[in-house]
């Protein structure tokens, strides 16, 4: 009864233990669809979705808050696709948005850069310095993308509960770790730690249906009570109450909300 | 038959997962009570090896060749002992000159510990393409990070084969000559294969002769070295 993220660099082999490891424990293996989903539930191109994961945002992007805007819709319909458990998730940011939850595995995927190049070289059919400095390029872009959104950095074994190196260790050795550290005491879901997961989802909900009405707000939710932060101006707060109001009854399992103005925002608000 | 590698953020939790290793495997366990006999054989005061291995070379700190030169001596007095094979080495940086020897799993353990970061955890955090596997113990405990080692180092991926074992004795080969000439000639370069030693150095043409004598006269002897060539790179403006 775990979440497990898996995140991996390009061509690392992390997809392939995605995949053998939910086939193995019967859990559902998520990465793309989280995208389909965000592109459905908020009416937005699938491309536009898949530019804002791909690519760290510019600076006018960073002001205006094009891509952000996107990231959270995608991580709205990520964290409502994790409440239901039983998850093996593998793409961009699933360890940072849970790393406060207690059943969720963390674990990273890196492969040794040559035999990186060599997958890369191999299907691609290019030569070996055009596929090394294609995945230097992606490399560096993941790295900016988490280090402009999250300020961390991706490669921080510290972020992770399983570092595995796909080198001498293989794929196999990879889902035997993570299928038996999926059975551990530990990563068993209790209430308090699914109940954070729905407040999560239900935060994330919230921020994506401001953000949507053009409202860049903070958001908290403990058991269905949201608080939202804003740094907004009485006249801004009076059309944030609006939407508040709209959104009564319409969103499953909030039960109050409140506007918060001038307050310091918590750190564990989304 | 294997040689295992602990790399800790705290050097109390790297030592007790590695004696659990160590009892669980039936391997010998090395930390660094063996700096005790290095400062004795080489007349440096222990702590100060203990500091090489803890600190990056600074200005108002240690400098850098002296550091390298202390590394220069543990890298010996480990290698030597790691060629029994089945042991288990933590807080000594071994993962570190060891890389290239299949037979060896290198582990990092993150204990998210409160001690003040020393170079292993660095290493740990900011690059994990140093260790085969990196254990966070927040979420799972030493027990369990114990077994995933000890599962592991079965594989027969860490089976020492005749090359791996060559690669072993060579590089121990390297930094026994190394060690011997560092003192006096801290710019070498060593690379050893089955018992033949090559050294490169820089030196001025006229002194050559007398620095190739010198060098060869030193380490020509040590056990294991059946032949010596040394190369005295005189462009040293190029270099």
């Amino acid at each position: 009864m775990a979440i497990i993220t898996i995140s991996r660099g390009s061509y690392s082999m992390g997809k392939e233990v995605a995949e053998k490891v939910a086939g193995r424990l019967g859990y559902e293996c998520i990465s793309r669809e989280v995208l389909l989903e965000a592109s459905e539930y908020f009416k937005i191109p699938e491309i536009k979705l898949l530019k804002a994961i791909h690519d760290a945002p510019s600076i006018l992007n960073r002001i205006s808050g094009g891509k952000q805007k996107y990231i959270v819709y995608i991580l709205s319909a990520f964290a409502d696709r994790i409440t239901k458990n039983n998850v093996v998730y593998h793409g961009l940011a699933g360890h940072l948005l849970l790393a406060d939850v207690a059943h969720a595995l963390k674990v990273r995927i890196i492969a040794n850069f040559d035999y990186r190049v060599g997958l890369v070289e191999k299907r691609d059919n290019i030569l070996r310095n055009e596929a090394s400095s294609i995945l230097k390029k992606d490399d560096h872009e993941r790295q900016n993308w988490t280090k402009s959104l999250y300020k961390v950095d991706s490669a921080d074994s510290s972020l992770y509960d399983l570092v595995i190196n796909i080198n001498k260790l293989t794929v196999d050795h990879a889902v035997d770790f993570i299928c038996q550290a999926a059975t551990y005491k530990e990563l068993e879901a209790t209430e308090s730690s699914l109940h954070k997961v729905k407040d999560l989802a239900l935060a994330y909900r919230i921020k994506s249906a401001f953000l949507k009405d053009g409202f860049d707000v903070s958001v908290t939710s403990d058991y269905g009570n949201v608080l939202l932060y804003t740094k907004g101006s009485d006249r801004s707060i009076q059309k944030l109450k609006k939407i508040a109001k709209s959104l009564d009854g319409k969103i499953k399992g909030m039960n109050n909300i409140e506007i918060h103005s001038g307050l310091p925002f918590p750190t564990n608000a989304v | 038959m294997s040689i295992i590698t602990i790399s800790s953020d705290s050097y109390d939790v790297g030592r007790e997962i590695s004696e659990k290793t160590a009892e669980i495997l039936n391997y010998k366990c090395i930390g660094r009570e063996i700096l005790g006999k290095v400062a004795e054989k080489y007349g440096i005061p222990e702590l100060k090896l203990a500091k090489a291995l803890d600190v990056s070379p600074s200005f108002p700190g240690m400098n850098r060749k002296l550091r390298d030169r202390y590394l220069a001596y543990i890298k010996t007095a480990v290698l030597n002992l790691l060629l029994e094979n089945n042991t288990v080495c933590y807080g000594l940086a071994a993962h570190l000159y060891l890389s290239e020897v299949s037979h060896v799993l290198k582990v990092g353990i993150i204990s998210n510990s409160k001690e003040p970061a020393s170079q292993d955890s660095k290493v740990i955090e900011s690059d994990a393409s140093h260790y085969d596997l990196v254990i966070n113990l927040g979420q799972i405990d030493r027990n369990k990070a114990v077994k995933i080692i000890t599962d592991t180092v079965v594989d027969r991926k860490f089976k020492p084969i005749t090359y791996s074992l060559n690669s072993m004795e060579d590089i121990e080969m390297e930094s026994r000559v190394k060690a011997v000439l560092f003192e006096h000639f801290p710019d070498i370069k060593v690379c050893a294969k089955k018992g033949t030693v090559v050294v490169e150095t820089k030196g001025f043409k006229f002194k050559k002769e007398k620095k190739c004598n010198s060098i060869k006269e030193l380490a020509g002897k040590l056990p294991g070295v059946i032949n010596m060539e040394v190369h005295v790179n005189s462009y040293i403006a190029r270099d």
